[in-house]
């Protein structure tokens, strides 16, 4: 069935190297940079093909004989304060650059003395030129020298760190990942200042050559899934990263599943906590979305906040979200297998009022859940996409048309109605869009099954469900650790939650060398009030 | 993926929409039944009747729409040699699939109880597998079966949920009715040394008038369904009806006893104090030690003064001590009474020789052949009551006495 991709993709490897030739060829006197400035810039021209965002600013300094150098870098990719400042004006003006120099000095000079800039750089070579050049930094051509600087002035406009729109928190930092690796980068370092965070870069894409960075902490980290993350990443042959999603497709266990086997988020503090945890972040430049692994099906299920809030709270929140999973997983089959297979579940004036409700329904109600199903997907997918103007009309057409007039119209029964919002709020209640966006598409399978077999059905589907997610590994880590295989002291930490004294070590399948977390006696102690009240009378005496 | 693994899911898959909508019923293809009954007509055939839910003209809301303007059942009449048959053939009247799962009540005429037995009809009940076992049985009281089902109820707009309602509270409240199920109908029948007792249902006023519409659309009903007695079986056949204070007395043998009253008698006046049981356990125990088993009936009942029409002074104990001994009196007299008719109708409802058994295996086996015609019916019956005034409702003296003391 897959054959004729596997020849596809055969025919786009060799569109590539075709592709790859020309430009060899134009390259053709050598990969190093020339002495001669004229013909440096011509090559610059020529291999960016005179395009027209290309800053080329000649600057000439000393007196006699004046030295000719050019300043080049992308408008826009710079910062311009930093290029004007600290960069042009200061070789313009430099004192030490007006007096008589030979043109071997002025890259030692420039380099010590006239620029005020943190990152500098000698180059030598086109490839590392370009690199330098296309990722914000200005590059200055000396002549007659085969060498050129390349200062780091990366800037431009960037959108602001800002509030998470999709982890939205009610404690805890408020602050989500921007589009910068940098930044990211930054922002989980601020949280965690060990040296021991380690963090290790690569060019990923041929054509986008997007940064992605692995971060991990050293010692808690299994140094067997870093090296496997390390090996999976290098692997990576495409021509352009535009998200972590390319990433993640590119690099999970398993594809033949609609469950995430990789976890994203958006916030510093969820990325730290995982890390605490002996996991793997993957950042990639250009997006908010950090990726984590190795990520456990129970994980999807939890957020940052959970550890914030008092146990007793956390569990309570999260025993919910089980409900509300399972809610959003078979709620209109259940209605589907109750009203056409096992009626006698139902109690008495619960049936006589269905009945009633459906007397004028015109088909089944497996029929009818899917018609409902559908429909909501359409308004769902319409919300999204819609342009956020015209976005009231679908909430005003969805009410009236689906909530009235199909009811009215006795298309639908009110109870359908009723069963169908309930699972669409229970979706949009599950903290990860990942796992709700599965449970979606399960759900259509349950609603089968529900109408094929009654709740037998349902109950093979469920056995078969469980049974695939228990085959998942993610990183070599079994899908649902800690219930299968069952691990007694982490199992405490899925659907309920411990008190936060109570964590002693690390997750046993996924932390390294380091796994204790805290101390012993970690549970608040403090003294009885008779003896606090006690002291504090004999003070005041 | 291979080709293989591929279409072997491929075939799976279509093997479930081949056997699709295996015994696939929609609701509102349903007839859903809410009672039954058995009765026999002149050609000795089993009637069978059947209430149906009218969806629409019980349920509120939007659609109803209708509700109160039409009957919320609808009752068909079918005729059969066997209850099967009659089932059956109710299929020629009715447009949809007769769904027993919801019906929560059996009626049976008490023809057929005091003719046939019931157990002549029970099994085809047993045996079917949309029947529920915990669906009540009821015997109709001097009217025919079918008749209870047709008149129509207000408040409860299903007549079969009014029938179950009404048992309920009136076990709860009254103490001279029980909900039996058909399980307890079937247990009891084929237990040694115990004969079933069933509550009997009968219609108040003209019959043709509770079927129509207009009945319940007055404040009174002119056609009531009304608990009426317990019917008292013996190996299966009906053979007589306890009312009232003997219905009681035999509930409360039984150990059923939730809530219920006991009046006595003071200065002349009759019914002058009323006692309300709140709390109650009795206990049956056997003595086989001699040739005849002896039986004690052990009450320990607990209650308050919740009705005085006499001036008496309930602050004194002795005083409570003196009522109370009178309603130990009291209670005895109405358990010994109803012992005693029973006794006469030589039928062992009380499980007495279930309690035989119990204590003493070997004994029992020559007493069973001839329990209930020799053995039941000369038994010695010791009644013994505890009775205590626990509280007197809000007050403690009765306005009376302060009338008096003026």
């Amino acid at each position: 069935m897959f054959s004729f991709l596997k020849w596809k993709k055969k025919k786009k490897n060799s569109d590539n190297q075709q592709e790859k030739s020309p430009i060899q060829s134009t390259d053709k006197l050598s990969n190093n940079i020339e002495t001669s400035l004229t013909l440096n810039l011509e090559v610059i021209k020529q291999r960016t093909g005179n395009s027209t965002d290309f800053v080329i600013r000649p600057v000439n300094l000393g007196q006699h004989p004046k030295v000719k150098t050019t300043i080049v870098y992308i408008k826009g990719l710079v910062d311009n304060q930093t290029v004007n400042d600290f960069l042009i004006e200061a070789m313009i003006t430099n004192p030490t650059l007006q007096e008589q120099i030979t043109q071997q000095e002025v890259v030692d000079m420039i380099v010590k003395d006239v620029v005020a800039v943190g990152g500098i750089k000698k180059l030598s070579d086109w490839d590392e030129l370009f690199t330098e050049l296309m990722s914000g930094n200005t590059i200055i051509f000396i002549e007659g020298i085969s060498v050129a600087l390349s200062v780091s002035t990366q800037g431009g406009e960037r959108r602001s760190i800002q509030e998470s729109t999709t982890n939205v928190s009610i404690r805890g930092s408020k602050e989500a990942f921007t589009e910068s690796i940098g930044t990211n980068i930054a922002m989980v370092r601020r949280i965690i200042n060990t040296p021991d965070l380690w963090i290790e870069s690569m060019k990923i894409g041929k054509m986008t050559k997007t940064d992605v960075s692995i971060m991990y902490i050293n010692g808690i980290a299994r140094n067997e899934i870093i090296e496997e993350v390390r090996k999976r990443l290098k692997k990576i042959d495409i021509d352009g990263v535009l998200e972590s999603g390319f990433i993640e497709q590119l690099i999970e266990d398993q594809t033949n599943t609609t469950f995430p086997t990789i976890h994203h988020t958006d916030r510093p503090d969820g990325v730290a906590g995982n890390l605490l945890e002996g996991r793997i972040a993957i950042f990639v430049n250009g997006t908010p979305f950090v990726l984590i692994v190795p990520a456990l099906f129970i994980d999807f299920f939890q957020s940052p906040e959970d550890y914030y809030e008092r146990f007793d709270i956390s569990s309570a929140i999260r025993l919910l979200r089980t409900i509300i999973f399972f809610i959003s997983l078979i709620g209109p089959a259940v209605y589907i297998a109750a009203t056409t297979f096992q009626q006698e579940m139902i109690p008495t004036k619960l049936a006589i009022i269905i009945a009633n409700q459906r007397e004028s329904v015109p088909f089944p109600a497996f029929i009818e859940a899917l018609i409902m199903e559908i429909t909501f997907e359409i308004l769902r997918e319409a919300g999204i996409r819609m342009p956020k103007a015209i976005g009231s009309t679908i909430s005003i057409v969805g009410a009236l048309v689906i909530g009235q007039a199909a009811i009215q119209a006795g298309i639908v029964s009110p109870v359908m109605v009723i069963v169908v919002s309930m699972t669409a709020i229970a979706s949009f209640a599950t903290p990860s869009y990942a796992v709700a966006i599965s449970a979606r598409l399960v759900r259509f399978i349950f609603m089968f099954s529900a109408a094929t077999f009654g709740f037998y059905g349902m109950i093979l589907v469920f056995i078969i469900l469980v049974v695939h997610l228990s085959s998942l590994r993610s990183f070599g880590v079994p899908y649902m650790t800690p219930l299968a295989p069952f691990i007694r002291e982490e199992a405490e930490d899925t659907i309920v939650r411990r008190p936060l004294w109570g964590y002693k070590k690390r997750p046993k399948m996924i932390s390294g060398r380091n796994k204790v977390k805290q101390g012993e006696n970690q549970k608040p102690n403090p003294p009885q009030p008779r003896t606090m009240t006690n002291s504090a009378n004999e003070k005041g005496d | 993926m291979s080709r293989k693994s591929i279409s072997l899911y491929l075939i799976i898959a279509s093997i479930s929409f081949l056997s699709g909508c295996w015994s696939q019923k929609e609701l509102n293809e349903l007839a859903i039944i809410s009672a039954t009954s058995i009765d026999k007509n002149e050609e000795g055939q089993y009637v069978k009747t059947i209430q149906l839910i009218n969806p629409s003209n019980v349920a509120g809301g939007l659609q109803g729409g209708g509700g109160g303007q039409s009957p919320a059942v609808t009752v068909y009449s079918v005729t059969g040699d066997s209850v099967l048959e009659a089932h059956f053939n109710a299929s020629s009247k009715i447009s949809r699939k007769l769904y027993h799962a919801h019906a929560n009540l059996i009626v049976f005429s008490e023809e057929v109880a005091q003719e046939d037995g019931i157990e002549d009809v029970l099994d085809a009940f047993e045996r079917d597998p949309e029947i529920r076992p915990t669906a009540r049985v009821v015997i109709a009281h001097n009217t025919k079966a079918g008749d209870l089902l047709k008149s129509l109820t207000a408040v409860d707009k299903i007549p079969a949920e009014k029938v179950n309602g009404t048992l309920e509270f009136t076990e709860q409240y009254r103490g001279t009715n029980l909900e039996v199920t058909l399980q307890d109908v079937i247990k009891t029948l084929t237990s040694e040394g115990k004969e079933p007792v069933i509550s009997g249902f009968s219609i108040k006023g003209d019959i043709e008038q509770g079927k129509k519409m207009d009945n319940i659309l007055k404040s009174e009903q002119d056609t009531t369904l009304e608990t009426d007695g317990l019917a008292i079986f013996k190996e299966g056949k009906l053979i007589d009806w306890y009312q009232e204070d003997m219905a009681k007395g035999v509930i409360w043998i039984l150990d059923k006893i939730k809530q219920t009253d006991v009046e006595l008698d003071r200065d002349g006046k009759k019914n002058a104090i009323v006692y309300n049981v709140i709390r109650q356990k009795t206990e049956v125990s056997a003595d086989t030690k001699h040739d005849m088993p002896t039986i004690t009936i052990n009450v320990r009942a607990e209650g308050d003064i919740r009705e005085v029409r006499t001036s008496i002074n309930l602050k004194d104990p002795k005083v409570i001590l003196e009522l109370e001994k009178e309603l130990e009196e009291k209670i005895k007299k109405l358990l010994e009474d109803t012992v005693m008719r029973t006794q006469q109708n030589k039928t062992d409802i009380f499980g007495f020789g279930e309690e035989v058994h119990r204590s003493n295996p070997e004994k029992w086996k020559k007493l069973k052949s001839d329990w209930n015609d020799n053995y039941f019916s000369n038994l010695n019956v010791e009644v013994k009551v505890e009775a205590f005034v626990r509280r007197s409702g809000l007050r403690t003296n009765s306005y009376f006495s302060e009338m008096k003391d003026k």
